[in-house]
């Protein structure tokens, strides 16, 4: 079969691999409909996260159940799905109590070593393990194009939003408007916010923000702290969402949220390190939430029905849809931020 | 008059320091260097980030000036904030301990030092309402 593969640093290619197969009585086989490039892809193109030549990239699809495990009751072939971006056994201490990010058995498909080597699911066919869990129905009033969005980034913000748990009285802010900052502004408004100002300093970025009624701040143009203080006599922001994962904007987050606010990272971090002052984050009273990965599986339904009631759509983060085949180009699109969200087909 | 936040501004400030002598004597025993960021606001005709600097010595300051952010960013304690939070610090309209702990203004340094040395800093801010100022947002 075709898939994206890790070629070396700098280069991702379309080649022949092995096509998969059920290996443990709990896996599914899925035929790939859509399939997308993620930020976390880069990571691999870049060299920064590990993985070896010839591995299969990618861990966003949909598609339909070709094959199921001996055990795998729960899902059929034939079934429209969307896979989850990470795999959960459903079954451990964390799993069961909906931490699934969390699970003891955590994997990552098409993400290296680090993510348990699992092919991924740029490719015209993906195996999933705990098929049961990490498979979701769609529903006939949801297309294959934004189902996908389920597996990962949508849920993403709803996950957030709900972690930021603001009440329609507060001010949010969203820090970064890539693909997850434009889904977090809509999870926001979906959950009951109604006033979210988004801040980034690309233009093309900040379009997403008015479109899904949230208020655009040029970070380049208005200083952001300034925005939050003028709109909210002089507090801050009640709750700041950090979706970049970086020091410098995390710092900015910190800076727009009130005292006694809530702060909810959700931006990827690393290595990096920042300099707390511990007694002024006391002093202020800070509410500072890691979001770490998203439990999809808690909150997958949650994100579905909204988007089968047409209260989300992430129609708009697409920038392009390209055959499986031009894959490379599309890394290349988004790699140079030419592309917010590319979308493969198979 | 100088504008706020230029070299000239900073000249005026630093002689109306070793003028004080309540400073003086606030100040007798500290040693360590300050750094101002004035954040840029654009839109409100401050379009880049400012950085003043202040070598503060045994009650005196031995001189000072905007500086580049490498310079800036060396020194023992750095204070950023927006303009317009500084605006508010010259006009008295903001006290700059409240706006340490409210997070309107951020202190980088040894913070229980600053704090032994309150009189010094209020002197300092006092000062800096002293000096006959042109605020760029106004013109």
């Amino acid at each position: 079969m075709r898939a994206v593969v890790f070629a070396d640093v700098g280069r991702v290619e379309v080649a022949d691999v092995e096509a998969p197969v059920i290996e443990r009585p709990t896996d599914a086989i899925v035929r790939v409909t859509r399939t997308a490039i993620c930020g976390s892809d880069l990571h691999f193109l870049h060299g920064k996260a590990p993985i070896e030549r010839g591995s299969v990239l990618g861990h966003e699809a949909v598609g339909v159940v070709e094959s199921v495990g001996d055990d795998v009751t729960g899902v059929r072939p034939g079934d429209r799905v969307v896979v989850s971006f990470h795999i959960a056994c459903g079954s451990c201490w964390f799993c069961r109590r909906g931490q699934t990010a969390l699970c003891d058995d955590h994997a990552i498909l098409g993400a290296g070593p680090f993510g348990g080597d699992l092919p991924g699911a740029q490719a015209e066919r993906v195996r999933v393990p705990f098929a049961e869990t990490n498979l979701l129905a769609i529903p006939d009033a949801v297309d294959d194009e934004r189902a996908l969005f389920v597996g990962d980034v949508l849920t993403t913000g709803i996950y957030a939003a709900s972690l930021a748990a603001v009440t329609p009285d507060e001010t949010a802010a969203v820090v970064g408007l890539g693909p997850v900052g434009s889904c977090i502004v809509q999870a926001l408004f979906a959950l009951g916010a109604r006033t979210v100002f988004g801040i980034d300093v690309d233009p093309a970025r900040r379009t997403v923000a008015p479109a899904a009624g949230a208020i655009p701040v040029d970070a380049a143009r208005e200083n952001p702290q300034m925005v939050l203080a003028r709109a909210t006599d002089d507090r801050g922001a009640d709750v700041v969402i950090e979706a970049v994962g970086t020091p410098a904007a995390y710092e900015t987050s910190v800076d727009l949220v009130r005292r006694g606010g809530r702060v909810v990272v959700v931006g990827m971090f690393a290595g990096e390190v920042a300099e707390l002052q511990l007694g002024v984050y006391w002093a202020r009273a800070l509410d500072v939430r890691f979001a770490g990965l998203c439990p999809t599986h808690s909150y997958w339904r949650r994100t579905m029905a909204l988007l089968a009631e047409g209260r989300l759509d992430p129609s708009p983060i697409v920038s392009h849809r390209l055959s499986l085949e031009e894959a490379a180009r599309g890394y290349e699109l988004f790699d140079r931020r030419a592309a917010t969200k590319v979308l493969l087909e198979p | 008059m100088p504008t706020f936040p230029t070299d000239g501004w900073f000249q005026a400030f630093i002689e109306l320091i070793n003028r004080s002598a309540e400073y003086r004597t606030a100040a007798a025993d500290w040693e360590g260097d300050i750094a101002f960021l004035v954040q840029a606001e654009p839109d409100i005709r401050v379009p880049d980030d400012v950085w003043g600097y202040l070598d503060l010595w045994h009650g005196g300051c031995r001189g000072g000036g905007v500086v580049d952010a490498g310079t800036g960013e060396r020194a023992a304690y750095v204070l950023s904030a927006p303009y317009t939070r500084w605006k508010d610090i010259l006009l008295g309209e903001l006290d700059p301990i409240k706006g340490m702990m409210q997070g309107k203004l951020k202190v980088r340094g040894d913070l229980p030092t600053i704090v032994r040395y309150v009189r010094a800093a209020n002197e300092l801010v006092r000062l800096t309402g002293e000096v006959d100022t042109v605020f760029p947002d106004e013109g």
